[in-house]
């Protein structure tokens, strides 16, 4: 029976009304179609090329158009955005918040990202900080934390939470080149920083939905962490254990809020894990190929029943 | 020819419309709870997360099963046996899936997917070792085109066009004759589907045969795009008409005006059929077209291009938004600005979380200048660009 023949049915039993009716058989039809997601696309990937173009052209013409031309340039820029989301902005509220119109979220999110250029621009010309970049980080992570609560703007939190995890020294690109023993220090560190704060936050009822966010950059950044203590040659015993935790906590979280990423995260994060200490003196190539052939049926047997009993939907 | 019952299938359509409606709140719950009782399915489903999840557990399980079998038994350097083994692995997994599906009822579940597609892997794989490396996209093309209608995996679609895609250099040297026959297999397969979709226009089918229709456009358009060639795109010199001289300068010129036609046909041909894959590809490949014409036109770029196609992007989005705005109930010839479905607003969460932490603080910078003070290095995952080396 098709969704039409349905909604007639129901409209005949009277579970909907005719109103409803006519409402969901014509969006069933595309009768109106939305182009709210297409229009929220153009928006982000018109934001985020204007800002390259931006800043390939301050890089390549700062010396020809002069400091005070670029720097008033981007001031400009950043003021009108600011100003253009300070006065339309609805008074703050706790609870979630929807944006005033289409464009609010990504001109904040233009004024937030031209502000990482100006202040990029302003300390390799004036050196006010004498090049600590630490600084300015945790400023940034600062400002984009207070914009973020402000606003009700995802862009600009997870901006921040990179912002921060930047000045913890996560730099990513850095990360397998060396000092891993004080990168995974600072992921932990950072991981447990972020997940306080997102439950304090949360205890007190600022901005609820923000949650899920922070919790999961928080477990990715941790499991991170803990693979890179396992992989290890030496020393990875509590490495190992604190994963199989991570990885216990996080299933049960997953099972008990019924958010299957996190289930998905500690099947594959401990499969990785306990697969490598099993497998890192092994070289019958054969040996190996059977391990993968038994683990996995076992965690596709497992996995089956989760689903079975958990995870039917999403 | 499908796996599944028609009921079933819609059913399931049936079900996933009615949580979109809910979530937008056009349902009260306990009109969805009444509603949702009889919309009842045997097809076993299961979220994103743990499809993701067994399908990768489950490739994992086939292929080191099969490389297993195959070092054991056939060690030595004989294609022949190796080539039967992965036929019957082939013909195993295949079987598997159906089996998943008849016996467990499973439905987009990831386990059944995998089984289908190392299917169709150990079948090229089989078919270069036995027979000729020329016939195995034949082969893994019509396999994926199968599984894409036996299963209704979308990706199995796209995975036969790129077998299609390889088929003309096994048959002639000539780019041009390559990108020719490349567009014209597409086309035919527009055309067919273009004309088996206007029966299934409302039913559950419609999703299947929208997504195969975008992803021909797509194919058609990278197709005859000179400047997205993979001959050009790993050409660094490929700036100007002259830098491309594998082509005729008719068929390059030829190609420049089809790039401009395309586009407007994809975005008329989409919002005529209210279709949104087509309509996200008509406006892909504008884009696209836009930002290769400087390239096919052998003009210079500018540091300030991305800023006029951003400008451009945004302010077509506004003006968009406007003047749906201004019909009644924000509603325009059919189309609205607002929000309409519970599954928008996922999206747009989960589009906002990942593109926000994968947003560039800051552009790579590379001077026009000999000043050492001027150097800016590229930001790092977001951060403001503050993180960068200066």
């Amino acid at each position: 029976m098709s969704i039409l023949a349905r909604l007639e049915q129901w409209k005949a039993l009277g579970v909907i009304s005719a109103e409803q009716y006519t409402l969901l058989a014509g969006l069933s039809c595309g009768e109106p179609l939305s182009l709210f997601l297409e229009l929220n696309v153009l928006l982000y990937g018109g934001i985020l090329a204007f800002i390259g173009g931006l800043g390939w052209t301050v890089s390549t013409w700062s010396q020809q158009l002069g400091d005070v031309l670029v720097q008033a340039a981007l001031f400009v820029i950043f003021a009108i955005c600011f100003w253009y989301c300070f006065s339309r902005v609805a008074p703050w509220s706790p609870h979630e918040t929807p944006s005033p119109n289409l464009i609010f979220d990504y001109v904040l999110y233009l004024g937030c990202l031209t502000w990482s250029i100006e202040l990029a621009y302003f300390e390799m010309k004036s050196h006010l900080l004498s090049g600590q970049w630490d600084y300015y980080l945790l400023a940034t992570a600062c400002l984009f934390f207070c914009l973020a609560y402000r606003f009700d703007n995802r862009f600009v939190l997870s901006l921040a939470l990179s912002s921060l995890a930047g000045w913890f020294g996560l730099t990513i690109s850095h990360w397998p080149s060396h000092q891993d023993a004080a990168y995974r220090q600072y992921a932990i560190l950072y991981s447990f920083l972020i997940v306080i704060v997102g439950i304090i936050l949360q205890r007190f009822g600022f901005k609820r939905h923000f949650f899920g966010t922070y919790l999961n950059i928080a477990a990715n950044v941790l499991f991170w962490a803990l693979l890179s203590g396992v992989f290890q040659r030496w020393d990875y015993t509590l490495w190992l254990i604190a994963l199989l935790a991570l990885c216990g906590g996080s299933l049960a979280w997953g099972l008990s809020r019924r958010q299957f990423s996190f289930v998905a995260y500690a099947a594959v994060y401990g499969y990785v894990g306990i697969s490598w200490i099993l497998l890192r003196d092994v070289h019958d190539f054969h040996a190996v190929l059977g391990y993968f052939v038994v683990t996995g049926t076992l965690m596709v047997v497992t996995l089956v029943r989760v689903a079975h009993h958990f995870g039917r939907e999403t | 020819m499908r796996a599944y019952s028609v009921a079933a299938e819609e059913a399931l359509h049936a079900r996933n419309l009615l949580k979109d409606w809910l979530g937008e709140r056009f349902l009260t719950t306990s009109q969805w709870r009444s509603m949702e009782q009889e919309t009842v399915s045997d097809l076993r489903r299961t979220n994103i997360f743990l499809r993701l999840v067994l399908f990768l557990f489950a490739v994992i399980i086939v292929v080191s099963a099969a490389a297993l079998i195959v070092t054991v038994l056939f060690s030595g350097s004989d294609r022949l046996p190796g080539g039967i083994a992965l036929l019957v692995f082939a013909a195993a997994c295949y079987a598997g899936a159906e089996f998943a599906i008849s016996e467990y009822r499973l439905y987009h579940h990831g386990i059944e997917e995998a089984l289908a597609v190392c299917s169709v892997g150990f079948l090229c794989v089989g078919v270069t070792l036995l027979a000729d490396i020329r016939i195995a996209p034949l082969a893994g093309g019509i396999a994926s085109l199968w599984i894409w209608h036996r299963f209704g995996l979308a990706y199995a679609f796209l995975a036969a066009m790129i077998f299609a895609a390889w088929l003309p250099g096994y048959w002639t040297t000539s780019h041009t004759a390559q990108h020719l026959i490349v567009a014209a297999i597409y086309a035919a397969g527009l055309m067919t589907v273009a004309g088996l979709r206007s029966r299934y226009r409302f039913t559950y089918l419609n999703e299947e045969y929208s997504i195969a229709e975008a992803l021909l456009w797509l194919g058609i358009y990278l197709a005859i795009n000179l400047q997205l060639s993979p001959v050009n795109l790993f050409d660094h010199r490929s700036i100007s008409v002259y830098s491309t001289p594998e082509f005729p300068r008719a068929f390059y010129w030829f190609t420049w005006v089809l790039t401009w036609c395309v586009w407007p046909a994809v975005l008329w041909r989409g919002l005529r059929q209210k279709d949104h894959f087509v309509i996200a590809v008509g406006g892909t490949v504008a884009v696209l077209t836009l930002i290769t014409n400087k390239s096919y036109l052998g003009w210079p770029r500018h540091t300030w291009d991305p800023m006029l196609l951003g400008a451009l992007l945004a302010g077509v989005a506004v003006l968009v938004h406007r003047w749906l705005s201004q019909g009644p109930g924000g509603i325009l010839h059919g189309f609205t600005a607002r929000r309409l479905s519970g599954k928008d607003k996922h999206w747009m969460n989960a589009g906002s979380f990942a593109f926000g932490i994968a947003a560039p603080g800051s552009t790579p910078m590379n001077p026009q200048t000999n000043s050492s003070d001027v150097r800016f290095g590229g930001g790092e995952s977001g951060g403001g660009g503050a993180s960068s080396d200066f």
